[in-house]
């Protein structure tokens, strides 16, 4: 501990140790929790005075209290932002757990092509989100209406009517992501030991009972990871929807309409209520999550 | 009935036959869209918005000339500026930090982690007002600065479990033994370890590049139009048309194309490395 003192310094070369290990511990960590800190954290409470403060446009009026949560919460777009966020999470994940669960049996019981399929699997992740959407809108769209073509429709407009506009930009998720999900699926399904699958098939247990007793309770840690963060990742929405439809037809997800008041009709006062709002909803179902998950998964980081 | 759940069976022809039909299936669900991207974007003129086959021509390179004429290059510039710094000061601070996690002793480590954890589960739209107001005050919209500053402490938390999880699977014994012959724990970091966790430092710096390059919100939001900082994502759904059903097909597909042949490349040579830190932090990027 006495070594603190030397610690902003740097270490001299040579053999003898200028600094305690602990010491050292804290000057290679407080880089990041500085960046963390200052960009993340404070900007949270930044938002929280910015809240409490009535503006007209972007001129500040004076100290409003808790008026902008009243005017938020008592605003109809905020629940239908709500709303859409919590379809297209619920629809999105879902359908994404379920295929990418399919994709990794599948790429786990072939060999030949595995590798082709291992690299293009990542694909659709690299590219970047808003060139999804564009691709999508295209396919989507009445013209040139490749969708309509391939499934023989004729000029149905899926971008265009409630519902449907919201199918969209789901399928255009579940296009870019599955493959990550049944990625990270596929990683948690090679820890499972073969002859666990060759003792239980010597006992006479049936395909089905495999997987039921053997690979999903064993997969549980990789299904419980993949599914958190695809679920606060799908919470905080925007990129798809502001393409694609730009929020209209009930897709304007809270990200959208947080966005909205700081660049089509500036308000700081009741953005900053909006996205306090939306930080509140996405921490909590964040920490149900990790509670669900229980503390090894920050454990295991730890204990090599 | 035998089936094939990793070691090799006599299966029946039937069930390979429907397995290789499966993966077929996988395969096009993640390339065909590009085929058909790369096709549209080189149909000439109306040829893109009047019909959907894919062998409705002409096809020529306008569209790419005039994704050109259009400043794009500019933005390919802002974005591998931006991404670029991102990731050297992500992977330098995110690295020392991974090793006092992983290595030294430290107390609250638990708490750290799960402070660390919550950053990595923090909604961004939660920062773009008060950043904006921030930013407008320090003069930061509209500079590299103003997106990469909110960029690194993003992809910190990612970077950090990726790689405490690589320093973690290297042996002990050859630090220990650099240390017993005197060297200092930064030594025993920098020259011994450092070098071995080199494949997981450059897995992690790749996942942090593409998030800093396909960013989207903080992007439009604090760099919307000035092509001074304006980057790729923003350009390519900016490029929209008089009318909202009037979107240039032709540019914003050879723009996709322009970006994402590269991406696609560099993705299928480092597959094995993307893999290995996508999975170690088990995060998406």
């Amino acid at each position: 501990m006495s070594a603190t003192t030397v610690a902003e310094r740097a270490p001299t070369v040579g053999g003898k140790k200028s600094l305690s290990d602990s010491a050292l511990a804290r000057f290679f960590l407080s880089p990041s929790v500085l960046v963390m800190a200052l960009v993340a954290a404070f900007p949270i409470f930044y938002a929280i005075i910015l809240s409490l403060y009535v503006y007209q446009g972007r001129l500040r009026e004076g100290f409003g209290g808790l008026e902008n949560y009243t005017e938020a919460l008592s605003s109809s777009r905020f629940w239908d932002a709500v709303q859409a966020t919590f379809i297209f999470t619920v629809s999105s994940v879902s359908a994404e757990f379920l295929i990418g669960l399919g994709f990794a049996l599948i790429m786990r019981q072939v060999f030949i092509g595995r590798g082709i399929t291992r690299a293009s699997i990542l694909v659709p992740w690299v590219i970047p989100t808003v060139i999804a959407a564009q691709l999508w809108y295209f396919m989507f769209s009445v013209t040139p209406g490749f969708v309509n073509y391939a499934l023989g429709l004729d000029r149905f407009n899926w971008l265009g009517q409630p519902g449907w506009a919201m199918f969209s930009i789901v399928f255009a998720d579940v296009w870019k992501t599955a493959p990550f999900v049944a990625l990270l699926l596929l990683a948690g399904l090679q820890t499972i030991p073969d002859e666990m699958y060759e003792s239980a098939r010597v006992d006479g247990a049936t395909t089905w009972q495999r997987f039921w007793y053997i690979t999903m309770p064993l997969l549980k840690p990789a299904i419980l990871v993949a599914l958190l963060f695809r679920t606060i990742d799908a919470l905080r929405v925007f990129d798809l929807p502001q393409v694609m439809t730009g929020g209209s037809f009930n897709t304007e997800s809270l990200s959208i309409l947080v966005q909205r008041y700081v660049v089509q009709t500036p308000n700081p006062g009741l953005g900053s209520a909006l996205s306090t709002l939306t930080f509140i909803i996405v921490l909590i179902i964040g920490v149900l999550f990790v509670r669900a998950l229980g503390r090894d998964f920050v454990l295991n980081v730890e204990d090599e | 009935m035998a089936t094939n759940d990793g070691v090799v069976v006599q299966t029946s022809p039937l069930r390979k036959v429907g397995r290789y039909a499966l993966l077929a299936f996988i395969l096009l669900w993640c390339l065909f869209p590009f085929m058909w991207l790369i096709d549209t974007s080189l149909k000439l003129g109306d040829a893109a918005l009047n019909s959907p086959s894919l062998s409705q021509g002409p096809f020529g390179l306008d569209n790419y000339r005039s994704v050109f004429d259009q400043g794009f290059g500019y933005n390919l510039r802002n974005s591998a500026i931006v991404a670029g710094t991102t990731t050297i000061v992500c992977i330098t601070i995110g690295s020392l930090a991974a090793y006092a996690l992983a290595r030294l002793p430290l107390k609250g480590k638990v708490l750290i982690l799960s402070a660390i954890l919550a950053v990595a589960l923090f909604p961004s739209v939660a920062l773009v007002p008060p950043l904006y107001e921030l930013w407008l005050n320090l003069g930061l919209l509209n500079t590299y600065p103003g997106l990469y500053i909110p960029y690194t402490a993003f992809t910190l938390p990612l970077t950090i479990f990726i790689l405490t999880t690589f320093y973690a699977s290297i042996p002990k014994d050859l630090e220990e033994q650099a240390r017993v012959d005197g060297a200092t724990a930064f030594q025993a970091f920098y020259k011994i370890v450092l070098p071995l966790a080199a494949p997981g430092v450059f897995a992690a710096a790749i996942i942090v590049f593409v998030y800093a390059w396909n960013e989207f919100l903080l992007s439009s939001t604090f760099a919307p139009r000035d092509l001074a900082a304006q980057t790729v994502p923003v350009a390519i759904a900016a490029f929209t048309g008089s009318v909202e059903f009037q979107r240039p097909i032709g540019t914003v597909t050879a723009a996709c194309v322009i970006v994402t042949i590269p991406m696609i490349i560099g993705t299928l040579i480092l597959q094995r490395r993307i893999t290995a830190g996508l999975t170690a932090g088990a995060v998406k990027g």
